[in-house]
């Protein structure tokens, strides 16, 4: 680390190999926090979970997956342009190295060497089978922390087993109670959670090891069991099945404690969703659609009943109209944004939510602003995006310092370039 | 920093030595000191004398009877923490929340925008006492902009900021995720804002505060709402309601599906996925096995029904847990969905320790929920949640307020 702050993260190196959603997202938070994130990604293989060789027309097929590179093209740099990876990469380096290569190996280690962070979320057993094991970097660099993302634990019966984010929602408990109210599992729309709470989890584990280092001055290894991080979001179900012998219903948008639904509007497929959390809230409610006859009492047994009322109202209502009249009485109300109402949102608008960046090899477009924000400090807002290999030289030249005849071997190699073949 | 004072034999925690004073009475702001707490820091929930925090009338409750130190949802939250009864509200309040402040790292809140600052507790008068100290502040839509002072519950936040316009199936209105998983997320981003504030003291000796908006937490999340927000930004297009994996590119096939005795989670995402899985349920018929293999899509409604009938029959004829063994051995992601029963008792999760049992003296013994993750000096459950106020008396100890001081907080009901 170096002694220059201007965020709270600034001087540490982080060697980022994680793929997909969960890993990335994680590493996502370190840069943000003023880290250098540098992702190892490799010529031969994928590593942003988007094929090289999709073009307009193949991408074309599937009219979504079309519109997740920028204006809708793929380009001839696909794996630069796609939303799928792209919503994670602010603040990121990209540099080329084969790890299965033993010039890789050795320029990876020597990485290891002046970095403070390695975050994988390989399959169990691949770090071992590349000679990467935690005792392998710790070697070279005993102040380094080694953070892992097996989805279920490095040990265990399960702990091999494959799947991806669904899977482990399955085996946490989490898709039994998910669905439409009183039907089963197999209404459950699309549930990413397990993607969703690995990240802050791998952030604040990575500061706490970097934490406990200043008293320690030893580096660690972190077994982040993807799973177990999850049982933790589950917590009152798991008591209350140890003290009352049952397990969570599928609740849908429903709520034990809430009178509260999702209702439609007089416009097509636009929702908003309204809460009630007491008689006097409902009382306010039933003023608002001309229903003060209704009573609150036994809400739980007549909450169809209740709910269709106000809905009979929101049906004549457009969904901004239904939230600003309810949230001007102080009633919990929003309506169900989707992504182009939200670009078009004066709150986010207010707060200078989005940011306007631009990469020459994307152009120039909207995006997302951080989690939180701070008051001594603004979170990084540097690069959008990595291009594939753009930072070769300055992790080969200026951070390992190799000389200049020896990084042309290494492009001459093919290890070393700006171009994804996978 | 201040040591630890409670309890000198406790072992070092990676947290160790981090003073926390917990202001929040909600799952996110309980979830995020919960996280400090767990990993070693010293968290003091301040409670509201008589009531306390709101978590403890939540439940759920012992065959549902209202006890406010036997709430599931409060005893999960606060493991590790201790508990002050105290009303800040009032000016000899304030001046104990303040001399708590002087030796804190961290105050995390969860009022509504302003309400710190009303009772002369903003940020600006807890860093004059502490210029070190932190201040974490989570609410619903963020400490400014024309949506500050908007009400919420967990669906409105997921409504606004959560991936709920496209979850759900088509035709029908849009779903949610169970349970308290959205405020459960916007409680650790808390604390990844918070320990990067401390890690910014520690550098700088001066504390920050962090604005946590509930609706920017979830619109940056990794369950694709980031990435479907940023598609829109590319190109104009919302994720469409009713779609598996919408985002992939490659032929899939994922879901729920029903079995014999429940239900299994099918991930199909790759074309050896796919054949692997036609192998798995063809049952000898070799023709639907040759017609099946090696497809990309299939193309009509008559290729559906018979893909289906062939599946949901292999399905139907065995169990849910059978059907995942025989998947991974094959290697196709297809897990069974556990209850939170099958969950508890799972060998994996047994074997590995993923419960830790604990005393509390009105709940019982109860097994909890173990390490999120597992490093040198991490996680560890040194004690159950607090009773409400039950360290009161050793905090004023430890504060060194005279007992005459104490005789009147106690008389005017502050404590």
């Amino acid at each position: 680390m170096t002694d220059a702050v201007s965020l709270p993260l600034s001087g540490v190196r982080v060697i980022d190999l994680t793929v997909v959603w969960s890993g990335p997202g994680g590493t996502a938070l370190l840069g943000d926090l003023g880290a250098e994130v540098i992702r190892v990604e490799d010529v031969h293989r994928s590593s942003r979970n988007i094929s090289s060789k999709i073009s307009r027309e193949t991408a074309g097929k599937f009219r979504y997956h079309q519109s997740t590179f920028a204006d809708g093209d793929p380009g001839d740099r696909p794996y630069d342009r796609c939303a799928i990876f792209n919503w994670h990469a602010r603040n990121k380096l990209s540099v080329t190295m084969s790890l299965g290569e033993e010039a890789g190996k050795e320029a990876f280690l020597d990485l290891v060497a002046v970095s403070d962070l390695v975050i994988e979320n390989n399959s169990p057993g691949v770090m071992e089978k590349l000679g990467l094991d935690y005792q392998t970097l710790a070697a070279r660099n005993d102040r380094i922390v080694v953070v892992r993302m097996p989805p279920l634990g490095m040990s265990g019966p399960l702990s091999s087993y494959l799947g991806y984010g669904p899977n482990f929602n399955s085996l946490v408990g989490i898709a039994a109670m998910d669905g439409y109210e009183g039907e089963d599992p197999t209404t459950a729309g699309e549930n990413y959670h397990m993607d969703e709470a690995a990240p802050g989890g791998v952030a604040f584990a990575a500061m706490a090891a970097l934490w406990d280092r200043e008293h320690t001055g030893r580096g660690q290894m972190i077994e982040f069991a993807q799973a177990e991080n999850l049982l933790l979001e589950m917590g009152e179900y798991i008591l209350d099945y140890q003290v009352n012998d049952r397990v969570p219903p599928i609740r849908g948008t429903s709520d034990p404690l809430l009178l509260q639904g999702v209702l439609a509007t007089r416009d097509e497929d636009r929702w908003v969703v309204v809460s009630i959390r007491d008689g006097t809230e409902w009382k306010a409610v039933a003023r608002i659609i001309g229903r003060d006859d209704l009573a609150f009492d036994d809400w739980p047994s007549r909450s169809a009943e209740l709910l269709g009322a106000v809905e009979a109202w929101t049906r004549t209502q457009d969904a901004a109209t239904v939230m600003s009249v309810l949230q001007a009485e102080g009633l919990p109300a929003s309506e169900v944004m989707s992504e182009t109402r939200l670009l078009a949102d004066p709150h986010l608008e207010s707060r200078q939510w989005f940011r306007t960046r631009s990469h020459p090899a994307i152009g120039t477009h909207r995006y997302l602003g951080h989690p939180w924000r701070v008051d001594a400090y603004d979170l990084a807002w540097g690069r959008p995006v990595p291009g594939f290999g753009e930072d070769n030289a300055y992790v080969y030249r200026d951070l390992l310092g190799y000389s200049e005849e020896r990084y042309q071997e290494l492009i001459a190699s093919g290890m070393v370039g700006t171009r994804q073949f996978g | 920093m201040t040591e630890t004072a409670s309890d000198p034999v406790l072992p070092r925690q990676v947290l160790s030595g981090i003073r926390v004073i917990d202001l929040t009475r909600t799952v996110a702001g309980e979830f995020c000191t919960k996280i400090f707490a767990d990993f070693g820091a010293e968290v003091i929930k301040v409670e509201r004398p008589g009531t306390g925090s709101l978590t403890r009338w939540e439940g759920p409750f012992p065959d549902d009877v209202i006890d406010p130190e036997r709430s599931a949802l409060f005893l999960h939250l606060n493991t590790n923490k201790r508990s002050i009864a105290l009303d800040f509200e009032n000016s000899a309040g304030r001046e104990v929340l303040l001399d708590l402040t002087a030796s804190a790292d961290l105050v995390v809140e969860s009022f509504r925008p302003r309400s710190l600052e009303r009772h002369g507790l903003g940020p600006s008068e807890l860093q004059e006492v502490n210029p070190r100290v932190s201040v974490t502040r989570i609410s619903n839509f963020g400490q400014t902009g024309p949506y500050r002072d908007h009400e919420a519950t967990s669906i409105v936040l997921e409504a606004f900021g959560g991936p709920m316009n496209a979850t759900g199936m088509k035709e029908r209105p849009p779903q949610r995720k169970p349970g308290h998983l959205a405020l459960y997320t916007v409680g650790r981003f808390a604390a990844v804002a918070s320990m990067g504030n401390l890690m910014w003291a520690r550098r700088t000796g001066k504390g920050a505060m962090a604005d946590v908006a509930a609706a920017e937490v979830l619109l940056s999340g990794a369950d694709r709402r980031a990435a479907y927000l940023l598609t829109g930004a590319y190109s104009g297009e919302n994720a469409p309601r009713g779609h598996r994996s919408v985002h992939r590119g490659s032929a899939t096939f994922t879901g729920p599906f029903p079995c014999r005795d429940g239900f299994v989670m099918i991930y199909v995402t790759t074309a050896a996925f796919w054949d692997r899985l036609i192998d798995l349920i063809h049952d000898g018929d070799e023709d639907f096995r040759s017609y099946f293999r090696g497809r990309q899509t299939l193309d009509t409604p008559e290729e559906w029904s018979r893909f289906m009938d062939g599946l949901l029959g292999w399905l139907a004829r065995h169990d849910k847990v059978e059907i995942m063994t025989e998947a991974e051995a094959r290697r196709i992601p297809v897990t069974a969905i556990l209850d939170v029963g099958e969950v508890f008792h799972h060998e994996h999760y047994r074997e590995r320790g993923s419960f830790v049992s604990a005393e509390h003296p009105r709940a019982g013994s109860l097994d909890y929920p173990g390490a999120p993750w597992r490093m040198r000096d991490g996680w560890a459950l040194g004690s159950t949640a607090p009773l409400l106020g039950a360290d009161t008396g050793d905090i004023l100890d430890e504060l060194g307020v005279p007992q005459q001081r104490r005789a009147v907080l106690r008389a005017e009901g502050v404590i």
